[in-house]
C-alpha cells in the first residue's frame, strides 16, 4: 500500500540545521498494523506527519497505492489526505466548542457527504464505538478514554484506507489505553491498515511489525509473530 | 458547513464572554460615532442638491476689483439689474430669479400671526427648484402681485391644514395676499429655505427702490438654471465685463458658481474657490474612519491574540480536510457575526444618541428606515468593517501549518504577530492622543476668546426688532418703557450691536486722499443714549444728545477709526459721511463687534432718525429679570398687537458667536474620549489575554520569590512602553495641525507645552490603570492553580 524510499526532512532555524529524516526506506502491506518506536527526536513524528501529508519532506518519494504523493499541491494533498486517511493524536485533539456528534461528523463535511448519509454514518459509528449516550456533550464533558474513542470514531467514520496514529495512549491511564488499542487492533482485523507511532513496547505489541528508528534512520525491523500469522 | 462554522462562532463568542463584550461593544461604539459622523457628513453633501436637475443651477457672484485691477473679495449677492439682462441676452440661461431673502416677517390668518421666513423671487424660481406641490399649478402660481405660496408647515401653521388654496394671508399686517400654492416644506439642508414665497411684482412696489436697475448695489441673490450641455467656463468668459458694460464706474466682475457647491466650497481666494465647510466636512469624515478603524484594530488584536486558542482548531480542521479557503470563510463569517451584533447595537445607540447630537449640531438629523438605500448603506459599512476586522485575523488564522499549529509551535512568539499588534496599538494611541490634545487646544481658544473684553456691560442687555407699529412710536415706547420702571435706559439703532450690521465707504476727512475714501468701515446709526445703555467707555467728548439740535449732522468715532484717520484732537473735527459734512463730537474705544476671532474694523456711529431696525435696552437691576421682560412684552404688545414681541438677550447673541468653535470643542471632545475609551477596550483585552498567556511565567516567577509589584510592573511595562511610543509620534503631529488651526484666528491662544503634558499624562495614567487592574489580578492569582494549570 505504502512505499516509501530516500525521505530525507531538515528543520531550519536560524542558526541549526536538524536532519529529522536521513533517507527512510519503508512500506506497510495493506491490512497492515505497523508501530513505529524510537527515542524522543528520532523523527517519528516527522515520518507519521509526512505520511498523512500534513508535512513536506525535501526529498524521496512517497507512493500510496502506487500513486506518487510528493509530486501535490496543497489542494490535491488536503482532498488526497480527506479521502484516504484518518488520524488519531495523543491529545486527542477534539474541537472543544462542537459536540461528539459534531465532531464526528466534520470530517464528512469536509467530504461533501450529504445531510442523511452524514447523519447515518455518525450513528452507526457512534453505536460501534459504544459511545452513544455522550453524542450531544462537549470534550470537556468526557474522560481522556471516551474522548479518545471519539476521536478514533473521528479518524474511522469515512472509512479510511488508512489510519495514523501519534501516541494514542499517550495521555491515558492504563485501562483506557489497552481500551483504545484494542480498539485499533478490532479495526485493523475489520481491514483497516493503521500506523501507528508510539514509546510504549505494550502498545506495540499490539501490531504486527515495529520499525525502530534512530536519528533519522531505521535502524531496526521486528516482525511480531503472533499477530503476523494472524494476518496470514 | 456554514451552520457548522456559525455554530462555532457563536459557542466561541459566548466561551470568551468577557472578551467578546469587549469586541462587540468596542465596535459598536465605533460603528455608532462613525455612522452619526457619516450622517452628519452625509447631510452637508446633500446640501442645496436635492432637485434632479440641481447640477444645473448656478449663483451669480461677484469678484470686487481693487483700484490696482487685483481681486479683492468676492460676494454672493449682485445687483438687480444683472439677472433680467442675462436671461435677455444669453440662451445657456433658461431659466432666472432674484431672491430678496426678507428674514423672519409677519404673516397672519385673521388674528393669528407668526414671525416667519419670507422671500420674494421672480416666479421662475418655479422653474429653477423642483418644489414639490401638495396643492396649486407650479405654472401659474406666482403670476399675480398678490398670489403666495405658503410651505407646508406655515399652513398648517396658519390655517389648521394643508388644503388652504385661494383663501387669504395678510402679510405685515399691511398686505393682503391669496394662497396659489401649498409645497412641502423646504428640507433643512438647503440655503435657500423660506416658509412663504411672494412673487418679485409685489417687491417692486413695496420697496419702491428696489425698481431702479441697480448693478453695484448688491442686496440680492442671483440664481440662473443654465441649459445642461452649457460649458460654464466659456460662459464664464462671455460675461466677463459686463457689470462695467452699464456701469462703467463699477469695480466688480460677474461670474456664476454651481449653487450645489457653493454651501461647501463657500470661501473663495483671489476669485478662485478655495474651501470652505468642505473642510470641516472631512476633518468629520476624519473622525468617522478614525474611530471605526481603532475599533477594527481592537477587534483584530483580540482575534489575532487568541490565535494561540484557535490555532489547534486549524490544525484539526486542516488535518481533517479543511482548505485555506473554508478557513478564510470560517473566520470572516465569525467576524462578520460579530459585526452584525455591533451594529445592531450600534444602531441602539445611534437612536438614543440623534437628538443629543442633533440639539449639539443645531440640525435634524434622521434615519429613514424606509429607505432602501439606508440599508445598502449600513450593509456595506457592516461588510466592510466586518471584512476589514476579520481580514487579518482570518488570514493569519488560516496560514497556520496544522502540524506546528497542533503542537502548538511556531507562532507562540510569531513575531511579526506582535509586532502589527504593537503597531495597530500605537497607531490606536497616536489618534487618541491627537484627538485629546486637539481637545484640549480647542477649549483654551474658546475660553481665551471669551475672556476677551466685548467693550461693553453685556449683560442685562436686551434687544428686539423695531417693527409695525414700534417704528413710528419708538418715543412712545421708550418713554413708557422707562416709567414703567422694566428698563433704564433704551436706544434704537440700525443694526444690532453683537453682530457687524453695515459697511462703507467713502468717507473723508482732515487729510485724507482719494486711496483713503476705498477704506471700510462698519457703521451703526443710531439716534440718543446709546452709549449710557451700552455702557461702552466713552474716551472724548460726548454722545448724542437731544440738546443739541445740531447733532443730527455729528458722528462718533471708534478709536481705531480716529487711529486711522490720524486725527490727533479729533473732537471738534469736520469729516464727509456719504458726502455731507458732519462734526466728530465723541471718540469712543473699540469693543467687539463682529467675529470675537478677529479684529474689527473701525467704526463710525452716525445719527439717523429714520434708519432703524432694533431697539436695546438695559434692564432695571431693581426688579427680577422675569417681571421686566413680562413688562416689556405687554407695553410693546400694547403698541404692537399683531407682532409677536421677540426679545433676545444680547450676551446669548454674543455666545452664539462662539457656537461652530463650541461645537468642533464638544465634537472633539465626544469623539476624542470615545476614541480613548475604544482604545483602552482593546488594550484591557490585550493586557488580560497577556496576563492569561503568561500564567505559567508568573506562576514560576512567584514561586521564585517575586513580588506582587514587581510582576505587575512587568505586566504593565511593555503596554506603557507602547502608549509613550504613541505620545513620541501624537506630540509633534498634533502640534502642528492645532498650531495651524490657531494660526487661522487673528485672536488665539498659545499650544503650551502644558497642554501636551496633560494630555499625555492623562493618557498613560488611564493606560496604566487599565493595565495595572489586569496585571493586579493576575499578579495576586495563587501560583499553585497557575503551575497545575499548565
Amino acid at each position: 500500500m505504502i512505499k516509501i524510499e530516500n525521505l530525507e526532512k531538515v528543520y531550519k532555524t536560524e542558526e541549526v540545521e536538524t536532519t529529522a529524516l536521513n533517507g527512510i526506506n519503508m512500506h506497510v502491506k495493506t491490512g497492515e498494523f505497523v508501530s513505529i518506536m524510537g527515542p524522543s527526536g528520532c523523527g517519528k513524528s516527522t515520518l507519521l506527519n509526512v505520511m498523512g501529508l500534513l508535512d513536506k519532506p525535501e526529498s524521496g518519494s512517497y507512493k500510496f497505492l502506487e500513486t506518487e504523493l510528493l509530486t501535490m499541491n496543497d489542494r490535491e494533498r488536503s482532498n488526497f489526505r480527506k479521502q484516504n486517511m484518518g488520524f488519531v493524536f495523543q491529545n486527542f485533539n477534539l474541537i472543544d466548542e462542537l459536540t461528539v456528534f459534531e465532531n464526528i461528523e466534520l470530517p464528512l463535511i469536509y467530504n461533501k457527504v450529504g445531510v442523511t448519509e452524514r447523519k447515518r454514518l455518525v450513528n452507526e459509528i457512534i453505536e460501534r464505538m459504544n459511545i452513544v449516550n455522550r453524542s450531544g456533550h462537549f470534550p470537556q464533558q468526557l474522560s481522556g478514554g471516551q474522548q479518545q474513542r471519539v476521536a478514533v470514531a473521528r479518524a474511522l467514520v469515512t472509512k479510511p484506507k488508512l489510519v495514523l496514529a501519534d501516541e494514542p495512549t499517550g495521555n491515558l491511564d492504563s485501562s483506557h489505553g489497552n481500551e483504545v488499542m484494542e480498539l485499533l487492533c478490532e479495526l485493523n482485523e475489520q481491514g483497516t491498515t493503521i500506523v501507528m507511532v508510539t514509546h510504549s513496547s505494550h502498545d506495540a505489541s499490539f501490531s504486527n511489525r515495529i520499525i525502530n528508528l534512530k536519528d533519522g534512520h531505521v535502524i531496526s525491523e521486528k516482525i511480531n509473530k503472533t499477530r503476523t500469522e494472524e494476518l496470514i | 458547513m456554514f451552520k457548522l462554522n456559525l455554530k462555532i462562532a457563536l459557542r466561541n463568542l459566548w466561551k470568551n464572554r468577557t472578551s467578546s463584550f469587549i469586541n462587540v461593544s468596542g465596535l459598536a461604539i465605533g460603528l455608532a460615532a462613525c455612522l452619526l459622523l457619516l450622517l452628519y457628513v452625509s447631510y452637508e453633501w446633500s446640501f442645496d442638491k436635492q432637485g434632479k436637475h440641481s447640477g444645473d443651477v448656478y449663483r451669480v457672484m461677484t469678484n470686487y476689483i481693487d483700484a490696482n485691477g487685483r481681486i479683492d473679495g468676492t460676494g454672493e449677492q449682485t445687483g438687480n439689474a444683472i439677472g433680467p439682462v442675462l436671461k435677455e441676452d444669453y440662451p445657456g440661461i433658461k431659466a432666472m430669479s432674484r431672491i430678496s431673502a426678507q428674514g423672519k416677517e409677519l404673516i397672519a390668518n385673521g388674528m393669528q400671526g407668526f414671525k416667519r421666513e419670507a422671500f420674494f423671487a421672480d416666479k421662475d424660481i418655479l422653474n429653477i427648484f423642483e418644489y414639490d406641490f401638495i396643492y396649486g399649478n407650479q405654472q401659474t402660481a406666482l403670476d399675480a402681485p398678490n398670489n403666495i405660496i405658503l410651505t407646508e408647515s406655515t399652513a398648517k401653521l396658519l390655517f389648521g391644514t394643508t388644503d388652504v388654496l385661494n383663501k387669504s394671508v395678510r402679510y405685515l399686517n399691511k398686505l393682503d395676499f391669496k394662497v396659489t400654492g401649498v409645497i412641502k416644506d423646504i428640507p433643512d439642508n438647503s440655503s435657500n429655505k423660506f416658509d412663504f414665497l411672494m412673487p418679485w411684482s409685489i417687491y417692486e412696489q413695496i420697496e419702491e427702490w428696489a425698481k431702479t436697475p441697480a448693478w453695484t448695489n448688491n442686496n440680492w441673490t442671483t440664481l440662473v438654471k443654465m441649459d445642461p450641455a452649457a460649458n460654464i467656463k466659456e460662459f464664464n468668459k462671455s460675461i466677463k465685463g459686463l457689470i462695467r458694460k452699464h456701469e462703467p464706474e463699477a469695480y466688480a466682475e460677474p461670474f456664476l458658481f454651481p449653487f450645489g457647491e457653493l454651501h461647501l466650497h463657500g470661501v473663495f481666494t483671489n476669485g478662485i474657490s478655495s474651501g470652505g465647510k468642505i473642510e470641516q466636512v472631512r476633518l468629520f469624515m476624519g473622525l468617522a474612519i478614525g474611530i471605526l478603524l481603532i475599533a477594527c484594530i481592537n477587534f483584530m488584536n483580540m482575534a489575532t491574540a487568541k490565535s494561540e486558542k484557535r490555532a489547534k482548531e486549524v490544525g484539526i480542521k486542516k488535518t481533517l480536510g479543511a482548505t485555506r479557503g473554508s478557513l478564510v470563510t470560517q473566520f470572516m463569517i465569525e467576524s462578520l457575526v460579530l459585526t452584525l451584533c455591533s451594529a445592531i447595537m450600534a444602531i441602539t445607540l445611534i437612536e438614543v444618541f440623534l437628538p443629543l447630537f442633533n440639539n449639539l449640531l443645531g440640525i435634524a438629523l434622521n434615519i429613514t428606515y424606509s429607505n432602501p438605500l439606508v440599508w445598502i448603506c449600513l450593509a456595506g459599512v457592516v461588510l466592510l468593517t466586518g471584512f476589514i476586522a476579520g481580514s487579518y485575523p482570518a488570514f493569519y488564522l488560516s496560514s497556520f501549518n496544522p502540524v506546528q499549529a497542533l503542537k502548538k509551535k511556531g507562532f507562540k512568539r510569531g513575531w511579526s504577530a506582535v509586532n502589527l499588534r504593537q503597531v495597530l496599538v500605537v497607531g490606536q494611541f497616536s489618534f487618541a492622543i491627537i484627538l485629546i490634545i486637539a481637545t484640549i487646544v480647542i477649549y483654551k481658544q474658546i475660553q481665551f476668546i471669551k475672556d476677551r473684553p466685548v467693550g461693553y456691560q453685556i449683560s442685562e442687555l436686551i434687544e428686539m426688532p423695531l417693527e409695525g407699529e414700534l417704528k413710528g412710536k419708538f418715543e412712545l415706547l421708550k418713554e413708557k418703557l422707562v416709567s414703567s420702571g422694566a428698563v433704564s435706559d433704551v436706544y434704537r439703532s440700525s443694526s444690532s450691536i453683537s453682530r457687524t450690521g453695515s459697511n462703507f465707504w467713502g468717507m473723508e476727512w482732515p487729510g485724507s486722499t482719494e486711496t483713503d475714501k476705498q477704506f471700510v468701515f462698519n457703521q451703526i446709526a443710531t439716534t440718543y443714549d446709546f452709549i449710557k445703555t451700552t455702557g461702552i467707555k466713552l474716551i472724548q467728548g460726548r454722545e448724542f444728545s437731544p440738546q443739541f439740535a445740531s447733532d443730527t449732522a455729528a458722528v462718533m468715532l471708534s478709536s481705531s477709526a480716529v487711529k486711522h484717520m490720524n486725527l490727533a484732537k479729533p473732537v471738534g473735527q469736520l469729516v464727509k459721511y456719504q458726502g455731507k459734512p458732519c462734526t466728530v463730537i465723541g471718540v469712543f474705544e473699540d469693543f467687539i463687534l463682529g467675529s470675537p476671532f478677529k479684529r474689527d474694523r473701525p467704526m463710525v456711529v452716525i445719527f439717523s432718525e429714520e434708519w432703524n431696525n432694533i431697539v436695546t435696552m438695559r434692564l432695571n437691576s431693581v426688579n427680577s429679570v422675569s417681571a421686566n421682560m413680562a413688562m416689556i412684552e405687554s407695553i410693546t404688545k400694547e403698541i404692537n398687537p399683531a407682532y409677536p414681541v421677540e426679545l433676545s438677550f444680547v450676551d446669548q447673541l454674543y455666545a452664539d458667536k462662539l457656537k461652530t468653535q463650541k461645537v468642533l470643542g464638544v465634537l472633539s471632545n465626544l469623539f476624542g474620549g470615545l476614541a480613548i475609551f475604544i482604545s483602552c477596550l482593546g488594550l484591557f483585552g490585550l493586557a488580560a489575554y497577556s496576563a492569561e498567556q503568561r500564567t505559567k511565567e508568573i506562576g514560576v516567577r512567584k514561586v521564585l520569590g517575586a513580588s506582587v509589584a514587581s510582576l505587575m510592573q512587568l505586566l504593565s511595562f511593555s503596554f506603557l512602553k507602547m502608549v509613550t511610543l504613541s505620545i513620541v509620534i501624537a506630540i509633534p503631529v498634533a502640534y502642528y495641525i492645532m498650531n495651524n488651526w490657531l494660526n487661522s484666528f487673528e485672536f488665539h491662544t498659545s499650544l503650551s507645552w502644558v497642554v501636551i503634558l496633560v494630555a499625555s499624562g492623562g493618557t498613560l495614567a488611564i493606560a496604566l490603570f487599565t493595565v495595572s487592574f489586569q496585571a493586579y489580578k493576575a499578579a495576586k492569582a495563587n501560583p499553585v492553580n497557575a503551575l497545575k494549570y499548565e
